[in-house]
């Protein structure tokens, strides 16, 4: 079972490095641009910083899965508590991919189709991880 | 630095992030965000609430951490890149506030403007000094 978290440590990281890439694409993709110029000055620089900063978010778990992977499988209070702040993160995420989102208004081409799937794909996966992480340090799964 | 004194500074950090969770629903009333964003795409409306509402989880479980958990912050290597992570974040919103928000709106309220200005430097402070702690 550790070899498979680790393994998954792996894929979950540049799995999350591919989606902070793609993600520099989705303003474009989506016509950001286009969408915001109707709102006031202020609600447009909130929007992207806040954009920036979920951003930011992504880059640094890419970083923890990545990099710290043993400290993630540690057992400790606060890597469990790390584990269980990425997995309420990504859990709602997931949830908001089935459940949150219209999608409705964003053209149903094949490309944004598969992108939609991926996504979706790589919210559960993380979240399977995340659960996977969570179980281990709480001893619930051995190796 | 005395571990004590930087505990005791991330508690402090811990209730100006607390305030600033409470803040963020006062902006959200204030801006009149629902009204502005009434007239956009129901995706951007989504993507504004989504984004908005994982700031806030962000801030509101660092507010926690520091809160009741501050020494975990200081406690091994993990915990100094967490704290130099926000150190970062906190400056970049530093550096957000002084040179991408609207000089005009910012002059309209000044005293807010500096208020918030010197929260967010003080905490790239503390998370910085819990970094580097020796």
């Amino acid at each position: 079972m550790k070899e498979l978290l680790e393994i998954g440590l792996q894929i979950g990281g540049w799995s999350l490095v591919l989606l902070c890439i793609g993600s520099l694409w989705i303003p474009g993709i989506l016509g950001w641009k286009e969408h915001l110029v109707a709102l006031p000055p202020l609600m447009r620089e909130l929007w992207w910083t806040y954009s920036i900063y979920v951003w930011s978010s992504h880059v640094f778990f890419s970083v923890l899965l990545l990099a710290f992977g043993g400290w993630l499988m540690g057992g400790t209070g606060a890597a469990m508590a790390m584990n269980t702040f990425m997995l309420l993160w990504w859990g709602v995420r997931l949830w908001l991919q089935f459940f949150g989102f219209d999608f409705r208004e964003i053209g149903t081409n094949r490309f944004n189709r598969i992108a939609k799937h991926l996504l979706t794909a790589l919210f559960i996966g993380l979240v399977v991880l995340l659960a996977g992480l969570l179980c281990w340090n709480a001893g619930i799964l051995t190796p | 630095m005395e571990t004590q004194l930087i505990e005791n500074a991330l508690r402090l950090a811990g209730t100006m992030l607390t305030g600033l969770v409470v803040a963020n629903f006062v902006a959200a009333k204030r801006w009149d965000y629902a009204g502005n964003l009434a007239g956009t795409a129901v995706i951007v409306r989504q993507i504004f609430h989504v984004h908005c509402a994982y700031i806030i989880a962000i801030i509101g479980s660092l507010a926690l951490l520091c809160l009741g958990w501050p020494h975990l912050l200081l406690a091994d290597g993990m915990g100094r890149i967490l704290s130099a992570f926000f150190a970062l974040f906190w400056v970049s919103r530093v550096v957000v506030q002084l040179t991408y928000y609207d000089a005009g709106m910012r002059r309209d309220d000044r005293a807010w403007d500096l208020f918030f200005l010197g929260v967010f430097l003080t905490l790239a402070i503390i998370f910085g000094l819990a970094a580097y702690q020796p």
